[in-house]
């Protein structure tokens, strides 16, 4: 094929593009209310007992996504650039809460072997696994910026998200060759024991409502209360807001532009942190790959809330859980393409609303 | 004084974490078994001999020592020791602390390979040298602080006036030689040099193929197929500039597409290469042009993530059970059918590598052509700034939607050709960290022009080969080099030289060296 045949094809395309975006829009929405006329009102697949496990399943993982992809938010909000390295932050912390969980079991307090540190005490033992998980994952994004992203502050924007890049190689295979490649069972404390949980009746079957999901669920939702009031009402909070507006007047009005930053790659470390323990104790398995996927999923949430935004961040992360735990039984399609749901509807919402469901923040000078 | 002290101390303390991490990994025993076969020494079990990691110790000890000084500045003598010597100290506190912590493991005999892997007792005793924990720590710290004295003197010795005279008039002496024997390349004969030069590296080409073997022409072909891709998503990335992360997918269309035509599961239809090869170039453009159209608002991050999620939703396509009738689901597509030229089939990699061999130089022919062209320039100032270009009449969709096309179509070549070869393809093929691997070798070799991909497709393609020992290290060497890159060179090893265009009627003040220069 010629240069020239090329150029006349894509000097088309220009123009086709004003047409096909309306057209994809239309085209996908038919096809939206199509499937959902075939599952809901057609075949009547699923009982209302089906979609409420759905959607307790989608909200509690939607809680993990929002506790990571405010990471992202806030890194980018004052960066400019996408944290790669944050799902394997999170990972750092998955492992942290997994060794601790496994210290504790090897802890015995008394002569039952049933009986271990982490059943005597498992309120604590929860919060020592919490505690050091965070902390890791902070000191993890807190090194990554000193060490990979401090020195590349004024670089063209493609520079640090190589180095991103390069960073989560490495902690991945690191990961790999320190603990070895295998997947580990984390060992919960008894009281929230994966699998039970509350049972609720719904249309004559049990609806398990699980303790580990619960437990994630309202940890998160507080996590995330904290970290918007420190944002919102917290002088470091105002400083970050006013880093992520303009650095240089912001340094101008005498805050420590350097020690901003550091702090808010402390804080959504140690939020990945405590999401990693979360997944720990709520999926139960940890592996040197663990953060990759909900890495770019926790992203897709950020975006789709609008990057840079808050509260946009944490309702993305509910929504794309809930959006991929429902889908693919709404649209009738198979289940394990659920990871396609989310990135389709990744590359839809940047089609047509570029700047997220709530809006982002700071449009302008992204571009 | 204080805080050059600090520094030192500082630097100590990261080459003592780097070492303990290094030994979790099991990195010691690695270099000590390189440093044993290099050596011809005798290796008897699964560990290297002792004297090989207290020289590997000591390597790392002597780096120390050099960073530390460096980091301190010292021009003379006795302050490089000293700065050398405290960096050396200290990581040697912490090596010793960390090796009195394995001797307790090993006295104790707690396994603890459950939870880190390297740890065997084997490994311990290694890395104790063979001698009970106090001793061996002992020595281990003892190694570092003399070793990172040493570092230090080398320092200061590199610093000392008679030295650095040396040194320069070497340098000198090499850049003159380095001159007379290049200088027929400038001469008046220059063209007729660089042919008989060409010739001679063409020869090389044809011949040795015939006399690699296969397992070598294997590895020379896999180097070539990612040269096309790094040209390719060149194109996109390096000359036009729009991020695009899910560049496999493309090659994954030009695969599948071979396969599909090519293999009796699951179509039977047997087109015969040539056709297919084509189609899958055609194809992978389209992909390319469609992928493009919705996209051309979004700039930087947002195409890259956007991309990525594209490259996603192909492999988990393919891999799952949905497409299986169609696709072979997880388990790909076997059986794939060569090619035939003239009525004989392919059989051997021989054929294979000079049909990679001319692919790529028929791609980096197009792309040099491309490179240099009015769509070169406009590509350039797209990249540079989209804005400006547009407001200087550049149409900036449709030179970016001729950059996907092409970048695409060049992947689909390569994913063609790499299918057909492999006889085989499958969803893992296709998977990000491929793509990854494609950005970052066009990265390392130095963005936007071809001998730097050529040098990052060797590096990150040919060196794993040839280094099988560091097989299980190499992700994570690249991943750190990626990093080290960026830090260091962030042009690449390879920098492209922009061109500059004078205007002819008023020659300019060239002061500042302008050796890309090209007039056109």
């Amino acid at each position: 094929m010629n240069v020239t045949s090329i150029q006349k094809l894509t000097r088309k395309g220009a123009r086709i593009s004003e047409i096909l975006r309306p057209l994809l829009g239309a085209i996908i929405v038919i096809f939206l209310l199509y499937r959902l006329y075939d599952v809901f009102i057609v075949q009547q697949e699923y009982g209302p007992e089906t979609w409420l496990r759905l959607a307790i399943a989608g909200l509690v993982i939607g809680s993990v996504y929002a506790l990571i992809a405010i990471g992202y938010t806030l890194v980018y909000g004052i960066l400019f650039m996408i944290n790669f390295a944050h799902g394997e932050v999170m990972m750092l912390g998955a492992y942290s809460g997994f060794f601790v969980f496994e210290a504790f079991k090897a802890i015995k307090v008394s002569t039952d072997p049933l009986v271990t540190f982490s059943n005597a005490y498992p309120v604590l033992s929860v919060l020592i696994a919490f505690l050091v998980g965070m902390s890791v994952s902070a000191l993890a994004g807190f090194s990554l910026e000193r060490i990979a992203y401090r020195p590349l502050r004024k670089a063209p924007r493609l520079v640090p998200l190589i180095g991103a890049i390069g960073a989560s190689i490495f902690l991945q295979n690191a990961a790999q060759l320190l603990f070895s490649p295998q997947l580990r069972d984390v060992t919960n404390p008894e009281i929230l024991a994966r699998g039970s949980g509350w049972g609720i009746m719904v249309n004559g079957s049990r609806v398990i409502l699980p303790y580990t999901g619960v437990f994630t669920f309202f940890l998160s939702l507080i996590l995330l209360a904290g970290l918007y009031l420190v944002v919102q009402k917290t002088r470091l909070g105002r400083s970050m807001r006013a880093v992520a507006l303009d650095k240089k007047t912001a340094s101008l009005m005498g805050i420590d532009v350097d020690r901003t930053i550091s702090l808010t790659f402390l804080i959504s470390g140690a939020l990945a942190g405590a999401a990693g323990v979360m997944w720990g104790i709520h999926n139960g398995l940890v592996y040197y790959f663990v953060g990759f996927i909900p890495g770019i999923k926790a992203f897709t949430a950020a975006v789709l809330g609008g990057i840079g935004n808050l509260p946009g961040a944490m309702l993305g992360g509910l929504f794309l859980g809930l959006i991929e735990s429902l889908g693919p039984a709404a649209l009738g399609i198979d289940f394990q393409l659920k990871d396609v749901i989310a990135f389709v509807l990744l590359i839809i919402v940047l089609i047509f609303r570029p700047s997220g469901l709530l809006g982002e923040r700071l449009a302008e000078e992204k571009l | 004084m204080k805080h050059n002290l600090r520094q030192s101390f500082n630097t100590g303390l990261t080459f003592g974490f780097v070492h303990v991490f290094l030994v979790l990994i099991g990195f010691n025993t690695l270099i000590g078994s390189l440093f044993a076969k290099l050596l011809g020494a005798q290796v008897s079990g699964s560990q290297p001999p002792v004297f090989t990691l207290m020289i590997y110790t000591a390597l790392l000890g002597i780096w120390a020592g050099l960073a530390a000084s460096k980091k301190a500045q010292k021009k003379n003598l006795a302050g490089s020791l000293a700065a050398g010597t405290l960096a050396g100290f200290i990581a040697g506190l912490i090596g010793f602390l960390f090796s009195l912590g394995l001797g307790w493991f090993l006295v104790n005999r707690i396994d603890f390979r459950q939870y880190l892997a390297f740890l065997s007792f084997d490994f311990i005793k290694a890395t104790l040298f063979n001698l009970s924990p106090l001793p061996g720590a002992l020595l281990s710290g003892g190694i570092f602080s003399a070793a990172g004295a040493l570092g230090g003197l080398l320092n200061g010795v590199g610093h000392l006036p008679v030295v650095i005279n040396r040194v320069e008039s070497f340098r000198q002496f090499c850049g003159r030689t380095w001159q007379r024997a290049s200088a027929p390349l400038h001469g008046r004969h220059r063209l007729l040099i660089r042919i008989a030069l060409l010739a001679v590296l063409a020869a090389l080409i044809i011949l040795l193929p015939l006399e690699w073997g296969s397992y070598w022409n294997y590895v020379a072909g896999t180097v070539g197929l990612y040269v096309i891709l790094g040209l390719g998503l060149n194109i996109i990335v390096g000359l036009s500039g729009q991020l695009v992360l899910g560049y496999i997918a493309f090659f994954a269309i030009g695969a599948y597409t071979m396969a599909l035509l090519n293999a009796p599961i699951p179509h039977n239809l047997m087109w015969g290469f040539w056709p297919a090869v084509v189609l899958g170039v055609l194809l992978a453009a389209a992909a390319g042009l469609l992928l493009g159209l919705p996209l051309m608002r979004l700039r930087g991050d947002y195409l890259a993530i956007v991309t990525l999620g594209f490259g996603e939703i192909i492999r988990i396509l393919l891999k799952s059970d949905v497409l299986t009738n169609f696709t072979g689901g997880p388990r790909g597509i076997q059986n794939i059918s060569g090619p035939v030229l003239f009525g004989k089939p392919f059989n051997s990699d021989i054929q294979f590598t000079y049909l990679i061999f001319i692919a790529v130089v028929m791609t980096a022919f197009v792309y040099n052509h491309l490179q240099n062209s009015r769509t070169g320039r406009a590509w350039l100032a797209i990249r540079e700034d989209e804005t400006v270009a547009r407001a200087t009449g550049v149409n900036t969709t449709r030179y970016k939607l001729l950059a996907l096309a092409l970048g695409a179509a060049f992947a689909g070549l390569a994913g063609a050709i790499y299918a057909s070869r492999n006889q085989f393809t499958g969803p893992e093929e296709h998977s990000l960290m491929a793509s990854i691997n494609v950005i970052s070798l066009i990265i390392v070799g130095g963005m936007g022009n071809i001998p730097g991909t050529i040098l990052g497709a060797f590096a990150l393609k040919g060196l794993p080969e040839i280094l099988r020992e560091f097989a299980n290290y190499r992700l994570l060497t690249f991943g750190a080099l990626l990093v080290v890159m960026m830090l260091s060179r962030p042009n690449g090893l390879i920098p492209s030289k922009r061109p500059r265009y004078k205007i002819k009627e008023e020659p300019e003040n060239t002061a500042d060296g302008t050796e890309g220069e090209d007039e056109r």
